[in-house]
């Protein structure tokens, strides 16, 4: 599986890492206060991260993320490396970077929204409590709104990378499904067959046309045979279609030949005045076959008896 | 641009040139001019194109790509395009440019098979 | 809901500028995830309308906006010039005419290669283009 770089779906350039600073009122004040703060975060850490996995193998359902001991000390050490980066007290791009990791992280493992955003919340109410422990109210009162600001942000950017990597997904798939709708089968060397079943709109066809290059070039096919038998409507506009795709594939130095030409469609495309004239074409699909291999100086010979 | 940047090659008796950047305007016209010239020269019997290196044709360049095989072919020599990619392939039938009467193979082997062989 | 992510604004004044818009387009529609088909029609495109401003108009600009839209990403070209517009649009955008370095094809071919296209034109003042292109699902 390719690994999104997300800094660049994201579009994260400084343009938009201001933005997102100035949204979530994020300034220079708190981060300063966040770093003075350092020395209490690192404190805490461990008590903190160990609160936080509590929670999480506690509950039956997140628990089940977590199998061996193994993986929850590495994830822990991660975490606190997570945590305290929150008084960094800085907040640029390689923080960002940073923060990315952490919400691709779950999302390989397929740890859901809910589940971090619940953490977060203990997160924040662990530091809530051990900060008006320590500090005079005041204090406590400014570190925690630092705090809970800059939570938000890296909240932000953490669903931000689980969206991203659906919809990643769902391209995916969709690319697949595109796939499967144009199934180009090579028939012989350099000889490709595309039976074409079921409508063809103007969007079917783009992609037709696209796979099928695409498909010429890989193979280095001299023939394509394109079947319409399947094709439920062959109108004008499926006809001329058809005729730009075989002028396409004909500027990649290949011929086109259309087979599945029925009595009816045979009909239509005479009185609908298409010139297809320029196109090879038969009604059945083996002499078309036969055909593309003559293109490619190949006879089909009767065995000795 | 200079005159003579891209390299044209002698096989057998014919004539190959292999484009690798995107022949804007006034690359296009030393382009032709050149390959006039060698053909003029040389007598070349056939001329292939090959246009792998080239990403985006637009009507411009496939007029310049036309019209130099319909020149050539005044002079007697034959032209063949090999190489066109599937993206320009698309693009051009859709802006509805065929190029029709130019011929195309899908590598310089094909296309050498397609020239006369004096 | 779509949204304008960034502008570009490219003169247009000389030849090599054709070039230049022709490269930037490139680069953005990558990086707006089009495909390697949708890129080259959209470059193309941008290609023959930038070669129309400065044939016709020998000055104008062209403005690049990346566009989003909820889940499907896009680039949105306008093309401008102060030159001496077209007479007949109509003729134009049928692929009609045919001068040097033609108007015709240019036009009504770019317009086959995007989703969206717009086009005023003014004799005597100047001609507008917008086309936009989308990521396919």
């Amino acid at each position: 599986m390719t690994q999104i770089n997300y800094m660049n779906r994201l579009r994260l350039d400084e343009r938009e890492l201001a933005s997102r600073r100035a949204f979530f009122e994020i300034t220079d004040e708190d981060l300063a206060r966040l770093a003075t703060l350092r020395a209490f975060g690192e404190r805490h850490s461990t008590a903190i991260v160990d609160a936080l996995y509590d929670l999480i193998l506690g509950h039956p359902e997140s628990r089940t993320f977590f199998t061996d001991e193994r993986a929850v000390a590495r994830v822990k050490k991660m975490q606190q490396q997570y945590f305290i980066g929150l008084f960094g007290g800085r907040l640029d791009l390689a923080y960002v970077e940073d923060r990315l990791r952490v919400g691709a992280a779950h999302e390989r493992i397929g740890l859901a929204p809910k589940w971090y955003i619940g953490a977060y919340s203990r997160y924040l109410r662990l530091l809530h409590d051990r900060m008006f422990a320590e500090m005079s109210p005041a204090d406590a009162s400014a570190a925690f709104l630092s705090i809970k600001k800059l939570v938000a942000f890296d909240m932000a950017l953490a669903i931000d990378t689980y969206n991203a990597a659906n919809m990643d997904t769902v391209a995916r798939h969709q690319a697949a499904i595109r796939e499967l709708s144009t199934p180009v089968i090579r028939v012989h060397h350099r000889v490709l067959l595309l039976p074409l079943v079921g409508t063809v709109d103007s969007h079917r066809a783009e992609q037709i046309m696209e796979t099928l290059l695409l498909k010429v070039v890989d193979e280095q096919a001299r023939a394509v045979i394109v079947d319409i038998a399947g094709v439920a409507v062959v109108d004008t506009q499926v006809a001329d279609h058809l005729l730009k795709t075989t002028e396409a594939v004909r500027l990649l130095g290949a011929e086109t030949i259309l087979t599945g030409i029925s009595a009816q469609i045979a009909r239509t495309i005479v009185q609908l005045g298409v010139d297809i004239s320029t196109m090879h074409t038969r009604a059945r699909l083996a002499d078309g076959i036969e055909l593309a291999l003559g293109i490619v100086g190949r006879v089909i010979v009767a065995k000795e008896a | 641009m200079a005159r003579g940047s891209i390299p044209i090659l002698r096989v057998a008796n014919n004539l190959l040139v292999t484009v690798q950047t995107e022949l804007h305007d006034a690359i296009a016209e030393a382009f032709q001019e050149d390959l006039l010239a060698a053909i003029e020269k040389t007598g070349a019997a056939g001329l292939l194109i090959d246009v792998t290196g080239i990403e985006i044709v637009d009507s411009y360049v496939a007029r310049v790509l036309a019209d130099t095989a319909k020149m050539a072919r005044l002079m007697g020599t034959e032209t063949v395009i090999v190489g066109i990619r599937p993206e320009v392939a698309a693009t051009l039938v859709r802006m509805g440019y065929t190029m029709s009467g130019v011929r195309t193979a899908l590598n310089v082997d094909e296309g050498l098979a397609l020239l006369p062989r004096r | 809901m779509v949204q304008v992510l960034s502008r570009h604004e490219l003169a247009i004044e000389r030849e090599d500028d054709v070039v230049i818009v022709r490269r930037k387009v490139r680069t953005l529609a990558h990086d707006r995830g089009l495909d390697s088909f949708a890129t080259a029609g959209i470059t193309t495109a941008a290609s023959e309308l930038a070669r129309n401003v400065f044939a016709h108009a020998r000055r104008g600009s062209a403005a690049i906006e990346e566009l989003t839209d909820g889940p499907r990403n896009g680039l949105r070209l306008t093309f401008r010039d102060d030159g001496p517009g077209i007479a007949d649009l109509e003729r134009a955008l049928a692929g009609g005419y045919s001068t040097a370095r033609s108007l015709g094809l240019g036009l009504s071919g770019s317009r086959r290669l995007v989703d969206e296209f717009q086009i005023e034109s003014v004799v005597g003042r100047g001609t507008v283009v917008v086309v936009t292109k989308w990521t396919r699902f």
